[in-house]
């Protein structure tokens, strides 16, 4: 069974006093410890399908069950206990965080808000979710503003993998990363998803990031899907014309290895 | 020939609870105008800082020793500027802007005196600096009669494009207020201009994008209003500190390309910070790589991309995650 099924998804929006759908009758699934890419040009949809999964806008039309359930029917504490089951890493962690907060804040709130882990233990907790993505525990005092971008980002990450949810939606959760830290991060989520089965909904624009680490691809355009398959298969070979203009306008290194 | 920019064993230090952090170890960089830099480096290496710190916009309390001089010529050879009136005031008679920090060397023009103990915490578009002990105020960025302007000087785009934008202004006003305010046009002209921008950018349907507020945008759409605003008042200097790093490869070749423009027509300068080094190495002259705080190397492009001196360059280039090479991560779990 699907940990994530999307049916018929629509959610429209007004331009220029016309209305326009982001998202039009859009329909995947993302199995258990399954990665699904959502791949498209700047504009195409995916920020639209991340937040309405997540329930912070509600679609026009369509269906959503999350982990077997009707996930637009829950609301109250039924809606608050599966959504600690679902998290989400964004594209800009400054916006995701009061900048004032320390990083031990950040990662206290879901080990208390969800009951995950007594007072006493979550100091602990808290270092070795530091350790889990690669930060040093020294960090825990800072303030998220005192830290650079792909730190704040590594923290993000250890926030949601705090509540041990089954599904993460990552949307450009890697893009501000340098290599060095995007391929530790990439290697620690798939290591995450192994051992505690977690499935990535992963939302990015980069290519070569999705051919590594996602299982099956979904390319929007306009709000449609383009087209989706086994990632590799379809970076290699696009059949959509959009696929192809993404793939083409790759930056590529050239280099003369000695 | 002079170099625009002058950095001397710069070294930066954020304070938190009365102890230094340093995140700039000595870092010592020219660059001439029109050149196009690109600076790449692991998270926390220091590279938004050194972007900051060269714009002067580094927070308040930092700690900042060593040199940074800009300077900009007084006259610009006419052909090297496509927009001439973008340029009004810079005073004839005075063409230099220069900063000087704690410890610059007595040949410096600095505002101000130079002070050891002093810490300076430049802010682009204030008059004052910070006032230390009595001592005089600094104006480290400073042409003379005022402050190296962040608009019409330096053009910088944010690592985060929502802290640069305003949630509250919709984002016609707010290109067209970096033009009025610095190319001297009425709202209307501005307004003009700011649809202009908005299709130099790419942005779909500029004429209803003009009333939208940023949340209404997408991600990569903010990104490029962050980029237009940016360019709006003609800035001789662009620094885009991971300007692209949230646009799909379409919308980037196009940005990419526009930056190139801005650079050969416009005779723009180039500070570019990315973590994509192929998409550094297409755009830059130079190629910077920041580690720890330190300038560990720094060449032609060609030379950093084919005879990397430094391991952890080697290590950059290959961690590149493009669709050519096998990709190095172990999806099959082998080790569990
Ligand atoms: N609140 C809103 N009001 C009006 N239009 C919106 C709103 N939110 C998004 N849009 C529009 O919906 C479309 C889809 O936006 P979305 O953020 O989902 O794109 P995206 O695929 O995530 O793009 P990017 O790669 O640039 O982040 C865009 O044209 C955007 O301008
Ligand atoms: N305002 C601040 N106060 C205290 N420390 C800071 C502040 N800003 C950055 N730092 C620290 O200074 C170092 C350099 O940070 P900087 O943001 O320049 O790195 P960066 O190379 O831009 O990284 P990234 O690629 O993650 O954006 C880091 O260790 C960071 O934690
Ligand atoms: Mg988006
Ligand atoms: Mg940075």
């Amino acid at each position: 069974m699907s940990v994530l099924a999307v049916t018929n998804l629509t959610k429209r929006y007004h331009r220029g006093g016309k209305p326009f759908a982001a998202v039009d009758e859009v329909s995947f699934d993302v199995g258990p410890a399954e990665t699904l890419a959502l791949a498209g040009p700047s504009g195409s949809g995916k920020s639209t399908i991340a937040r309405l999964v997540l329930r912070l806008i509600e679609p026009d039309a369509g269906r959503i069950d999350f982990e077997g359930a009707n996930f637009l029917a829950l609301s109250g504490a039924a809606l608050r206990a599966r959504r600690a089951r679902l998290q989400m890493v964004f594209q800009d962690p400054l916006a995701a965080f009061n900048p004032r907060a320390t990083v031990a804040r950040v990662l206290d709130d879901p080990l208390r808000i969800h009951g995950i882990a007594p007072r006493s233990e979550r100091p602990h907790r808290i270092a070795a979710l530091l350790e889990r993505v690669g930060l040093d525990t020294g960090l825990a005092a800072r303030a998220i503003h005192e830290i650079s971008g792909g730190q704040r980002q590594r923290v993000a990450i250890a926030r949601a993998i705090a509540t041990r949810p089954s599904l993460i939606v990552l949307d450009e959760a890697v893009s501000a990363l340098d290599v060095s830290v995007r391929g530790q991060i990439l290697e620690l989520l798939l290591d995450l998803q192994r051992q505690e089965r977690i499935a990535y909904l992963f939302i990015s624009h980069d290519l070569g990031v999705i051919r590594a680490v996602a299982d099956r691809v979904v390319i929007l355009d306009a709000g449609r899907i383009a087209e989706s398959g086994d990632a590799r298969a379809v970076i290699a070979d696009p059949q959509s014309a959009v696929g192809k203009a993404l793939v083409a306008a790759m930056p590529k290194l050239i280099r003369n290895r000695p | 020939m002079t170099a625009l920019l002058s950095i001397r064993d710069l070294r930066i230090a954020y304070r938190r609870d009365g102890i230094e952090v340093p995140a700039l170890k000595g870092v010592s960089l020219d660059m001439e105008a029109g050149e196009r830099l690109a600076i790449i480096g692991e998270s926390g290496s220091g590279k938004s800082t050194l972007a900051l710190a060269v714009a002067g916009l580094l927070a308040r309390g930092s700690e900042i020793d060593g040199t940074i001089n800009w300077k900009i010529p007084k006259s610009q050879a006419p052909h090297s500027f496509a927009l001439p009136s973008v340029l009004p005031d810079i005073s004839p008679t005075r063409g230099e802007i220069s900063s000087s920090a704690a410890g610059s060397p007595p040949a410096t023009p600095a505002v101000g005196e130079t002070d050891r103990d002093s810490s300076i915490s430049p802010q682009v578009g204030e008059m004052s600096g910070r006032t230390e002990g009595g001592a005089v105020e600094r104006q480290p960025f400073h042409l003379h009669d005022r402050p190296l302007l962040l608009g019409r000087d330096i053009g910088f785009v944010f690592q985060d494009p929502s802290s640069s934008l305003d949630p509250v202004m919709p984002i016609g006003k707010q290109i067209a207020e970096v033009a009025r305010t610095h190319l001297d046009l009425t709202w209307r002209e501005a307004y003009a201009k700011a649809k202009t921008l908005l299709q130099r950018v790419r942005l779909p349907d500029p004429d209803s994008a003009l009333h939208a507020y940023p949340h209404q945008l997408s991600g990569g759409q903010k990104q490029r209003v962050a980029i237009a605003a940016a360019i709006a008042a003609g800035p001789k200097i662009l620094i885009a500190d991971e300007a692209t790093s949230a646009l799909d490869t379409i919308v980037q070749a196009e940005i990419v390309a526009l930056i190139r423009r801005l650079v050969s027509e416009d005779g723009m300068t180039l500070i570019f910070i990315s973590h994509d080094i192929a998409l550094a190495a297409s755009l830059a002259d130079r190629i910077a790589v920041l580690r720890r705080g330190e300038l560990i190397e720094l060449g032609e492009t060609s030379q950093i991309v084919n005879a990397p001196q430094q391991a952890y360059t080697r290590a950059l280039l290959d961690a590149h995650l493009g669709l050519d090479a096998e990709p190095q991560l172990d999806r099959q779990g082998t080790s569990a």
